[in-house]
């Protein structure tokens, strides 16, 4: 029992970077209707403004943390700005291909910075750990999901009572009605992209205080934000919050279970689970956990 | 139009071949020395030449600048570029000097068949190949071609293959002595487990950790891990499940990391020793530094970035103010057999073509290493089980240090590597 609590414990962890990376991709699609392959790039980049300020300036991490994720906004602001609101009216596959080229060249210029090395940030609570009831978390791990859980909790307020949150989210529901009604729809989509950038960077910052740190293929892990959105449902934010923890909570109990009971299935299964557990979802609830059905006129 | 096309050609054409005649007729007259031809060598000098009276020899690098294992692999090809402007700066060998033709192929096999078809033709030999499945790649078009290459691995099976000009121990023997090392200086170690990515090089060094725990009595497993450090729970858990008293891993910096701060964090307090590509003094920065500290050796084919050879010495003082990396010392040693066979087949009737380069290697009995490691490491004279390199460095992490290790344990050959019969390669290569 110990064993499954730490499992899925460890899981959560895990699994709050990705929820962190699965709702920059909701909130831009609840917007725009496009899905950004852009967010690998962001995440790398934020990672690297961290690590920039803290590990080659010097800065203490906190700050450092908080200057990347305005910088990581103002870059989601940017790509917004200059690649996709010229495209406004195309088609959203045409959209999702420049987002596709904007990933390639953020991703080329990241890494001329990291070249050959890794680009790791020491994290302030160095290795600390906590025990309670024979369930270990590192100091990081608990830091990882204590921002996350502040860090949904304020976007659920801001969407909820904010003037520009529900700006937001009536032009995710009816572009034309929401300008009809004053709202500035062109800044709602670069709010949209600021706040994707800015979750992006958190995740790109615990992900450099990782093990590895930062690598010119540690973008591949946003990738693991894709099944999460799935599961979720492309168009909810509790569904890709939900959905990231149960894709790091799958990927752990399976990597933890699988030999013993399973070993059928192979060696590193765990690595396929959550696209197992996507595809189930897909045959049960095609929308996804917690997506809107579409319903169309016939 | 098509007309005035066609009667251009056989003009063209002709001119290609008086053009071609009068090089031909001019070839020779370059080098004091030189009298070699074929692909990759010119009587030219090369383009940036140090020494204008030398011919030119190309060789090719293929190398991972950009995925896996870039962060040792840049360095690598840095100290490569380096060892050869000395040796032009010394004059050359053979009247030549020697120019590289660098190419990224990320690691990656197929990329590395692509890489050697566009450089194929221009190439005397490969000054280096990195990765065991990568050289496999590509070996049968060595063969047609008659190219040697320097390795950028320690596969066991280079040691029966006579184009491969292979220099330390092969990462099945570095295991063996890992393990051979880790039960006389790491307190009572009963159980092995070998993790280590689902390619040749980890297999190799599988084999080797097997032989040893074999030979010590140990209990043994063994499990494949991917590349990636968001893809090692499986290998955390398993650590932590079964609870061994000795890692052997074969994988990249960053998995090794993952694998020995999380397997930590969750209460294992075992060894881990690496084999050589394991290490990377970044990770010094990383989360896992603590952990890796503490519990992470390296087994490595020669001594680190401080020791203090000849060879080390000339290393440094060519590379200049860089950060220390293995993977600077790795590219520098790698070179001298190539030097040695290219210096061989210059004395051949005919000069250096590739096939007195490959006659020249199969016939090596000795390279100067500087001292980075004794001659006759480098001998491929002879059956592979007599003349393999057996011995190991076994480093520990010390952040103090430049390129983050210092040596626990010299040049070594342990019981089990001493005792084992290489009569094929650990793991055969398909």
């Amino acid at each position: 029992m110990t064993t499954f609590a730490q499992a899925i414990l460890s899981g959560t962890a895990q699994g709050a970077i990705y929820a962190l990376l699965a709702l920059g991709f909701v909130i831009i699609y609840k917007a725009t209707h496009v899905i950004s392959f852009a967010q690998p790039a962001l995440m790398v980049c934020g990672g690297l403004f961290s690590y920039h300020f803290s590990a080659v300036l010097g800065w203490p991490f906190w700050p450092s943390l908080f200057i990347a994720i305005l910088l990581g906004a103002a870059l989601g602001m940017v790509i917004e700005r200059l690649a996709l609101r010229p495209m406004v009216g195309k088609p959203v596959f045409t959209l999702a291909i420049i987002t596709i080229g904007v990933d390639v060249v953020l991703r080329v210029l990241a890494n001329r910075y990291i070249g050959a090395d890794s680009r790791a940030l020491r994290y302030p609570g160095g290795g600390e750990r906590y025990e309670l009831l024979g369930l270990a978390l590192s100091h990081r791990q608990v830091t990882i999901i204590a921002v996350t859980v502040i860090t949904v909790v304020s976007l659920a307020l801001f969407f909820r009572y904010a003037k520009a949150g529900l700006a937001v989210r009536a032009t995710a529901l009816d572009q034309e009605t929401a300008l009809a009604q004053g709202v500035r729809v062109g800044a709602m989509f670069a709010l949209a992209w600021a706040i994707a950038g800015g979750l992006a960077a958190i995740a790109g910052t615990f992900i450099a205080t990782g093990s590895g740190g930062i690598e010119q293929d540690t973008w591949i892990i946003a990738l693991k934000a894709l099944p999460a959105i799935i599961i979720g449902g492309l168009d909810s934010l509790q569904g890709a919050v939900i959905g990231g923890l149960l894709v790091g909570i799958v990927e752990q109990v399976t990597a933890v279970y699988q030999a013993a009971y399973l070993p059928f299935l192979g060696a590193n299964f765990s690595l396929v689970a959550p696209y197992a557990l996507m595809l189930l979802v897909l045959l049960i609830r095609p929308y996804g956990l917690f997506g809107t059905k579409e319903v169309e006129r016939v | 139009m098509t007309m005035r096309h066609r009667g251009m050609l056989p003009r063209t054409m002709a001119g290609a071949a008086i053009a071609a005649l009068v090089l031909t007729g001019c070839r020779g007259g370059g080098g004091d020395d030189a009298e070699g031809s074929g692909p990759g060598v010119s009587s030219d000098p090369c383009p940036e030449a140090v020494n204008e009276d030398n011919g030119c020899i190309t060789l090719g690098i293929i190398s991972d600048l950009s995925d896996t294992f870039s962060a040792v692999a840049v360095p690598l090809t840095e100290a490569q570029e380096a060892f050869w402007d000395r040796v032009n700066e010394n004059g050359g060998v053979g009247g030549y000097d020697v120019q590289l033709v660098i190419s990224d192929a990320e690691y990656d096999p197929q990329l590395t068949s692509q890489r050697y078809q566009e450089m194929r033709t221009d190439i005397l030999a490969l000054g280096q190949a990195l990765g065991s499945s990568q050289v496999m790649a590509i070996l049968e078009d060595m063969r047609d071609d008659n190219v040697i290459a320097a390795p950028a691995s320690w596969n066991s099976a280079w040691n029966f293959e006579p184009l491969i000009v292979q220099s330390g121990a092969n990462y099945c023997f570095e295991a063996m002595n890992g393990v051979d090392w880790a039960m006389e200086n790491r307190g009572e170690i009963e159980s092995v487990l070998a993790i280590g990515y689902p390619t040749d090089f980890g297999e190799d060094a599988a084999v080797g950790a097997a032989a040893a725990a074999e030979a010590n009595g140990l209990d043994y497993a063994q499990i494949t891990t991917p590349p990636g450090q968001d893809n090692q729970a499986e290998a955390v858990s398993r650590v932590v499940q079964e609870d061994p008293d000795l890692l052997v891993i074969t994988a990249g910096p960053t998995e090794t990391a993952t694998i020995v701060a999380g397997a930590a964090s969750e209460g294992w307090e075992g060894t881990a020793v690496g084999s050589s590509p394991t290490w990377n003094p970044g990770l010094l920065q990383s989360e896992a530094a603590g952990a890796l500290e503490a519990m992470y050796f390296q087994a490595s084919a020669w001594g680190n970035w401080s020791s203090d050879t000849p060879g080390h010495e000339a290393m440094r003082e060519a590379l200049g103010d860089v950060s220390p990396s293995d993977g600077y010392v790795a590219g520098w040693v790698w070179s001298y057999p190539m030097l040695a066979a290219l210096e061989h087949a210059a004395e051949l009737d005919g000069g250096i073509t590739r096939e007195n380069l490959v006659a020249a290697a199969e016939n090596l009995e000795e390279v100067d290493y500087e001292d980075m490691l004794p001659a006759e490491a480098g001998t491929k004279v002879g059956d592979p089980n007599e003349t393999a390199y057996r011995a190991s460095v076994i480093n520990s992490v010390d952040a103090e240090s430049p390129g983050g290790t210092v040596m626990e344990q010299d040049l070594t050959v342990g019981p089990t590597a001493e005792g084992y019969s290489l009569d094929a390669p650990c793991a055969a290569l398909d």
